[in-house]
């Protein structure tokens, strides 16, 4: 019954947010909406979506999900809207983490874009209380991927995917990114996750969101490229619409990094991405400003897409200004703003059409 | 309802007379354990919802309005316990052979119509008692008022410590087992002291209280205000604190022990003198008695001026218990009396919590500043089995209220005014602190005019600013604010505006009597109510 209400009352906002919204759009005599339209007017059709012949851009900004605040700062610095908006959100029992984060993606799509959700398989997050049919927490991490191709969380699964359904409008879905990465999340091939494993699971959970008629959906398949047999994880052909990858310099940050452009850190791994022939997503763009010029890392990665890298069909900026992933001490700043400089060559990059 | 509470308070025959609480039936204890238990469960539930870590906002707010809530929520669920406690003394018939004192302070200006009344009223109270009148008003027709009624007139100038210094006094004087300290405006009925003087026979009891009622609850918007909010705290709240050894002596007409007096070193002076007195007594191992019966009925303040007075007294007066009395008893206190004056010291604190309400609304609309992620949807799906619950148990134990036919109901006058008089609490918790004295004037007993932007200056402001915030946030959301930020704040924005109006609306109690009080024209006439001129009319 709670649901039942609660479903009740976040209609009745979201009716709320979409007359207030509109009433904004006549007193500020603008829409944003309308200028993405006029960018791309094909955005909300899903077979343009999954070949589009225009380079897609996208951003994700670090006050996400309590605000847009940061977004719109951006947007009005670069006087530009993004025809992508990226968003995370792991896999859990906790609020954010429940359902399908259906607030934030019909704002998205009310603003005039197509949402990416970045949908991580935190398997821990469950609630042991509540999930008893689950092993205890410290114990799901191992071989999570075998246990979703299992269907130990369908019942997650598929409650989200009928969310997704509902939404109706197209929507980037990037399952258990990094896949391939030992390092990072617990999806990663450290905790016996086998290449098949993956593949299975990627299967088995795009199985379910055609069983519930989430065919809105587009597959963003996105390993780290940087790290050798990525191509083992690819689920095939029918299963995926568009591969991606990360390309983040993190320049002197850590042991393992120095600073390098885009083309280093994409050439070794773009041409077996490439070769699988569906467009290419840079989903997480971006450099750190110390020990190297910005402003040119920006304008030499333009200058690369342009001709080295023409399968890249989108490239999501990570605007993100507090980034502690890494566990720094300092939390990254990969935001574009903070150098004057880079500022201006995204903003003339912005302004081709 | 409304017709029949009115009428309620026409017959002065039905008015002045001796009421008790019903007793307490054992299927009514049983349903009201199963209130209180899923009451508790809907309060356990709320915090696991309430303290998590992806909830916390701005933390810094996030811990205010955290204090504010779980006060609130504390308080109810201290009711619910003291509520299971419920007890009443056994009916004891009054044993002869008690020396009994009445002692009735008088001060300059009280009007003399009111002591004749008390005097004669006093005079009509069968268990044989002595009658002293503790007298500076130097006015000599007061004093023949005294000998006319059978009262001994002490003369009582010059004594520091204002009612409690005469008392003290009029001790020394007097050699009396009981004492009676009786209200000036208090009408005693006949069987005031049968009521009380039997819980004596047990030698361990250092004092009795009664329920303390009114007469002119009927008379005034301020009056019916007070008058409800004293309803719950004579009917069940002392019943429980009864049935945990807690009961303290408060308001008027308790009746004291000479020896347990004596042991403190005489009645407690300040302006909480009445529970400086009960802590010291409990702290020396005096036991307490609750009787839950109407055998006097005084005044409340009519207009909103003396309330507030009364107000800033009681708040300034229990805090200094809570201060300076509370620590010191500590130690010698049973661990449910140091609950029970943590909470009566505690109970003002709405000076606190309420501008903490008010004040995060309005800075979220000017700021953005948030104090915690939560969807109002969801906040009001959780809240409300903890306030279902609250009403519930509420309405419930009002069948132990000592008159139900005029008291039992919502009480949102009541509440209303509390709410709104707010800047007087937190004047008296600074007061208490920065040591700033309160003169201690006896509450008026006449109906007075006030100045209106003096006594609505703070209620208006709040509603000023609330209006002036919500409509300027509005302007501002729909010509300069982006429209992404715009489309992801709706909700918390219509929220926060809500609450915000809501605050406003709740200082319309406050208002309304300030409104009436400012002119006389527009003040209750008070000819049609039960006078105490016949109060064995029936």
């Amino acid at each position: 019954m709670y649901d039942r209400i609660d479903l009740r009352l976040t209609s009745f906002a979201q009716r709320l947010s979409d007359a207030e919204g509109d009433a904004v759009q006549r007193t500020q005599r603008s829409s944003r909406s309308a200028l993405v339209v006029a960018a791309y007017p094909k955005l909300a059709n899903r077979a343009w979506l999954a070949r589009p012949d225009r380079v897609l851009w996208g951003i994700y900004d670090g006050g996400f999900p309590d605000s847009f605040a940061g977004l719109s700062n951006t947007e009005s610095r670069l006087h530009y809207s993004f025809p992508i908006v990226s968003i995370y959100q792991a896999w859990g029992d906790r609020p954010d983490e429940a359902h399908f984060p259906s607030r934030l993606a019909q704002t998205i799509d009310r603003l005039g874009s197509v949402p990416m959700v970045t949908w991580e398989p935190w398997v821990k997050d469950f609630d042991e209380a509540r999930r008893p049919n689950l092993p205890p927490a410290n114990e799901r991490e191992y071989a999570s991927l075998a246990a979703i191709a299992r269907g130990d969380y369908d019942f997650y699964v598929t409650a989200w995917a009928a969310e997704a359904a509902k939404f109706g409008r197209p929507l980037f879905l990037r399952f258990a990114h990094e896949m391939n990465d030992p390092y990072r999340y617990p999806w990663g091939p450290q905790n016996g996750n086998r290449p098949d494993d993956f593949i299975a699971a990627w299967r088995h959970v795009h199985l379910i969101f055609q069983k519930m008629n989430a065919t809105n959906v587009l597959w963003v398949w996105s390993p780290h490229i940087s790290m050798p047999w990525f191509e083992y994880y690819y689920p095939g052909d029918e299963w995926v619409d568009w591969t991606g990858t990360g390309v983040l310099n993190y320049a002197n940050v850590a042991s393992w990094s120095r600073w390098w452009t885009f083309h280093q850190i994409l050439e070794k791994g773009y041409p077996a991405l490439a070769k699988l022939g569906k467009p290419v997503m840079v989903t997480e763009f971006g450099t750190l400003t110390e020990g190297g010029d910005a402003r040119q890392w920006y304008a030499d990665a333009f200058r690369d897409l342009g001709d080295k890298y023409r399968a890249v069909r989108a490239v999501v900026f990570f605007n993100q200004p507090h980034d502690s992933t890494l566990l720094t001490q300092e939390p990254l700043d990969w935001s574009m703003l903070q150098d004057p400089g880079a500022t201006l060559v995204v903003r003339e990059r912005l302004s081709h059409r | 309802m409304r017709m029949r509470s009115a009428r309620a308070w026409l017959d002065a025959s039905e008015v002045f007379r001796h009421r008790r609480a019903r007793p307490v039936a054992r299927w009514e204890r049983w349903l009201l354990g199963v209130l209180l238990f899923l009451g508790a469960q809907s309060v356990v539930l709320f915090a696991l919802w309430w303290f998590r870590r992806e909830r916390v906002g701005n933390p810094v707010l996030f811990a205010l309005l955290s204090i504010a809530t779980w006060y609130g929520i504390s308080r109810i669920v201290i009711g619910w316990y003291n509520a299971f406690h419920i007890e009443q003394p056994p009916l004891r018939d009054a044993t002869p052979g008690h020396s009994v004192a009445i002692f009735i302070t008088s001060s300059p200006g009280e009007p003399y119509a009111m002591f004749e009344r008390t005097l004669a009223a006093a005079a009509e109270v069968r268990y044989p008692h002595t009658t002293y009148l503790l007298d500076d008003t130097r006015d000599p027709r007061i004093a023949a008022l005294a000998a006319q009624m059978h009262a001994v007139h002490l003369e009582l100038i010059g004594i520091p410590g204002a009612k409690a210094g005469k008392i003290n006094a009029a001790l020394r004087l007097t050699t009396e087992e009981l004492i009676l300290v009786l209200d000036p405006d208090h009408v005693p009925f006949p069987e005031f002291l049968d009521r009380v003087v039997g819980y004596f026979d047990d030698a361990g009891v250092g004092f009795v209280q009664v329920a303390q009622a009114y007469y002119n609850a009927p008379r005034s918007f301020v009056a019916r205000a007070a008058a409800e909010q004293t309803f719950a705290f004579y009917g069940p709240i002392l019943q429980g604190m009864h049935g945990t050894g807690t009961a303290v002596a408060i308001g008027a007409n308790c009746t004291f022990r000479r020896t347990a007096l004596e042991s403190i070193g005489g009645h407690g002076i300040g302006l909480a003198e009445d529970l400086v007195t009960a802590i010291r007594l409990h702290a020396a191992g005096w036991k307490s008695v609750y009787v839950p019966e109407v055998v006097a009925r005084g005044l409340v303040p009519e207009d909103l001026d003396s309330y507030l007075r009364q107000q800033l007294k009681w708040a300034r007066g229990v805090y200094e218990v809570l201060l300076r009395e509370y620590p010191r008893a500590f130690r010698r206190l049973t661990m449910h009396q140091r609950i029970a004056y943590l909470m009566v010291g505690t109970y003002y604190l709405v000076g606190l919590t309420t501008p903490i309400y008010l004040l995060i609304p309005l800075l979220y609309l000017l700021t953005g500043l948030q104090p915690a992620t939560m969807f109002l949807a969801d906040y009001l799906l959780r809240a409300f089995p903890v306030g279902l619950f609250g009403v519930l148990i509420y309405r419930f134990v009002q069948r132990w209220l000592c008159d139900p036919v005029r008291e039992r109901g919502w009480h949102w006058r009541g509440m209303l005014l509390k709410i709104g008089c707010w800047s007087v609490y937190l004047k008296g918790l600074l007061f208490a602190i920065g040591n700033v004295a309160v003169p201690y004037i006896p509450t008026s007993k006449e109906r007075r005019t006030g100045n209106f932007r003096q006594l609505a200056a703070v209620p208006l402001s709040v509603v000023v600013l609330s209006v002036a915030v919500v409509l300027w946030a509005f302007a501002h959301r729909l010509f300069s604010m982006p429209e992404a930020e715009v489309r992801m704040t709706t909700e918390a924005s219509v929220a926060m505006s809500a609450f915000a109006l809501f605050n406003a609306l709740l200082m319309s109690g406050r208002l309304y009597a300030a409104w009436k009080d400012s002119d006389r024209n527009r003040q209750d006439r008070g000819g049609d109510i039960s006078s105490p001129s016949s109060p064995s009319a029936g």
